[in-house]
């Protein structure tokens, strides 16, 4: 493959996202807009494909005078963005169309939608490409900005007050993060001199272990809480179930099932430059300690939960906290089971949201004592909610059980690090055993209630065939398909990127 | 000019952080919205000058270019939009408060002790001009933290925001003579399109809940 197409590849990548939302803002009537939604989505996918191979050739690429790198990391990532990205243009289709049928809003108002979700697009794919840290900072505020008023879109009073939470959070969140930026420039500046490139990713990593461990160590305690506010670990967590609730489904969607992933990459990608610097011992011990404590508040607020989509908001963090204590723990093992866990559950939970807004749609409730019924009621949707409720409980044979596992055998192998607890403490597996099967139980209780049972009086019964059940009924299947087996470039995808992790 | 002693340059610099931190407090202690406005206005401008007078001791040309952004970004443009928004509000002061003015005073003292703590094992990596410039930056952003928690009102969280922003462009000039240009302008950018978004809602939350006191934002319970 030529070094042209990388490059077209990667600049149609950032400007697919880009020029749509432009457009969105341009061209009027729904369908149009969904043309542009798709055409761009596409585009994207696309050029993640050609990348991917290119990664897989050479190992990285990178363009743009270095303003660009992209490796297997990066790659898992990109895949995670463009696979929920499509499923989430498809689902907006149906969704949003309804939404101006019913006159919920202005069909004016889908430009703007659609301006947002390509702006949030953007800045997913630009944290995720990006060589600088600095620049990707700027791309996951950037998200936050995109991201606020989406949540807010129905202009109800929740979410409102949902929306402005989340800004809040996040920006203070994330201007913790910065300071972080700033020392990580502090150390390089003085081991590179005073260069523009003093923040890329490609020369931090070269290095790394010249850099001044106290430094480092300062920086990623303020990186790893900034963008833990993202990831929505648990002292940081509380804007997410009012943000995943009061959202429209596909933006829910794309929050839980992207936008948490990116933010987990920002972290990891500081990790493995803080890890040759500091220790892997120290970093890791702090993503595996806060993603087990994350791990096992969700799970017992998982228990008391009424309302379906908080539910799965706190079901997201339980997933992110055990996928921290993946990649806290670290080796081949570890950090394979987080990707896959990353992964697994961004399939999952998208899913779980779209079949929520089906539900949303047709009960006109968020409660799930009121939602009975779903098999006679919605059969597609039930068979969705059944197939991503079993999933995201971690059931065997779904494919969530396995990453489950593999993280639980890294963490009962090696331990915690051990610059945190004494070597050979099993208390942490057993913790997260117990956690786990609390977690199954709430999670597979509320389900099980919803789908089964005699629906409520005066429900419209039957599911009519729609554009929006094409991603339900794709996820859902490749949900299925991931228990019988795992494709091999996804295995070769995310053992390059657990190489990359676990290089020392 | 010979007076200009590396000693001297430093305590200039040190000067005009330290009045960077002191307008802090002034915001802290004040209950009136416009005047803590006004204030943040002024914490910017000191900001720039403090920028600018970096740029001119090390000869960094990029640093000019920043200062000048501060100076439109966060001395004119938001503390505009700002006074637009309290014009439209209708309570112009924290009536209530979580933690009382004195109590808050005496927080932001400890908090500016913390930071020192905090950076003084690697503030003798420093360049020599700006050395303390760092330890002040982290308490400003410390201190902008904590008055985003202890007041109410949507308008004063939003300039404890700006605030925290501030004072890590205060770090990013005293730790390395600013960041990589693209990354400053960037960050700029971020910042005001985040004043402006707050802007909008806070004109939301007061058509909707009829207040920007945030407290009655408690729909939503677990």
């Amino acid at each position: 493959m030529t070094g042209q197409t990388v490059m077209l590849a990667v600049s149609l990548l950032l400007l697919a996202p880009l020029v749509a939302g432009c457009l969105s803002l341009l061209v009027s009537g729904s369908r149009w807009l969904h043309v542009t939604n798709l055409i761009s989505i596409g585009t994207l996918v696309g050029a993640e494909m050609v990348i991917a191979r290119a990664v897989f050739a050479q190992g990285s690429v990178t363009a743009f005078a270095d303003l660009v790198y992209i490796d297997a990391l990066s790659s898992v990532i990109l895949f995670i963005i463009g696979t929920v990205g499509l499923a989430c243009s498809l689902y907006i289709r149906s969704y949003m169309d309804e939404q101006v049928a019913r006159g919920v809003i202005a069909p004016k108002r889908l430009n703007l939608f659609f301006f947002l979700f390509h702006m949030f697009l953007f800045a997913m794919v630009l944290a995720t490409v990006a060589n600088s840290l600095g620049v990707q900072w700027v791309a996951i505020e950037a998200t936050t900005l995109a991201t606020t008023f989406l949540i807010a879109f129905w202009r109800r009073r929740e979410s409102l007050e949902a929306g402005w939470k989340y800004l809040i959070l996040c920006s203070v969140g994330i201007s913790l993060a910065l300071f972080g930026v700033v020392l990580m420039y502090y150390s390089s500046l003085r081991v590179l001199g005073d260069v523009s490139a003093a923040l890329n990713i490609t020369q931090l990593q070269q290095v790394a272990a010249q850099l001044d461990p106290h430094i480092v160590k300062l920086a990623f305690i303020f990186l790893f809480v900034g963008y833990g506010t993202k990831v929505g670990l648990v002292p940081m967590h509380s804007w997410l179930p009012d943000a995943y609730t009061e959202a429209p489904a596909p933006v829910a969607a794309m929050l839980a099932g992207v936008l948490e992933t990116v933010a987990v990459y920002a972290i990891l990608r500081c990790r493995g430059i803080a890890d040759q610097a500091v220790s892997p011992e120290f970093t890791g011990g702090l993503l595996a300690l806060f993603g087990l404590i994350s791990f096992t508040l969700a799970a017992f607020f998982i228990l008391v939960q009424h309302n379906y989509k908080r539910l799965f908001a706190y079901s997201s963090i339980e997933h992110m906290g055990l996928a921290m204590v993946g990649f806290g723990v670290g080796g081949t093992i570890g950090n394979f089971g987080g990707f896959f866990h990353l992964v697994n559950h961004a399939f999952a939970k998208s899913l779980a949201f779209f079949a929520a807004g089906n539900i949303h749609r047709r009960f006109k409730t968020v409660e799930i004592d009121e939602v009975r019924g779903l098999t006679t009621v919605l059969p597609w949707t039930a068979m969705a909610l059944l197939i991503s409720g079993l999933a995201l409980a971690a059931l065997p044979p779904f494919a969530l059980f396995n990453s489950e596992l593999q993280i639980l055998t890294a963490l009962s192998s090696s331990g915690l690090p051990r610059e945190w607890t004494q070597p050979g403490t099993r208390f942490p597996v057993v913790l997260l055993l117990l956690c786990g099967v609390v977690a199954f139980a709430g999670l597979l209780y509320r389900i099980t209630g919803m789908v089964w049972g005699s629906a409520p009086k005066g429900i419209v019964h039957g599911e009519q065939w729609s554009v929006g059940h094409i991603p339900i009924v794709l996820l859902g299947s490749v949900l299925v398909g991931f228990c019988l087996a795992l494709p091999d470039f996804m295995r070769e995808l995310f053992e390059a990127a657990s190489a990359l992790l676990a290089r020392r | 000019m010979a007076w200009l002693t590396p000693h001297i340059a430093t305590q200039i610099v040190d000067f005009g952080s330290a009045m960077l931190l002191l307008t802090c407090f002034a915001i802290v202690a004040q209950r009136r919205l416009s005047a803590c406005v006004d204030l943040f206005a002024l914490q910017s401008l000191f900001l720039a000058m403090t920028a600018a007078l970096v740029a001119f001791f090390t000869d960094t040309r990029h640093i000019y270019i920043a200062a000048a952004l501060t100076v439109v970004v966060k001395v004119i443009v938001i503390p505009r939009v700002l006074k637009g928004v309290i014009e439209r509000l209708n309570v112009t002061r924290e009536l209530v408060m979580k933690v009382n003015v004195p109590a808050s005073l005496l927080i932001c003292g400890a908090l500016v002790m913390l930071a020192f703590f905090i950076t003084e094992p690697i503030i003798p990596f420093g360049h020599l001009l700006t050395r303390d410039s760092l330890a002040i930056a982290l308490a400003i952003v410390l201190i902008g933290f904590f008055t985003m928690i202890a007041r109410q009102k949507a308008v004063t969280q939003l300039i404890a925001f700006l605030m925290m922003e501030n004072g890590l462009f205060l770090g990013a000039t005293a730790a390395t003579y600013g960041m990589p240009l693209i990354v400053e302008l960037g960050v700029f950018f971020d910042v005001l399109v985040a004043a402006l978004i707050a802007g909008i809602y806070t004109n939301r939350l007061q058509d909707t809940f009829d207040s920007v006191d945030t407290t009655r934002l408690n729909e939503l319970k677990a």
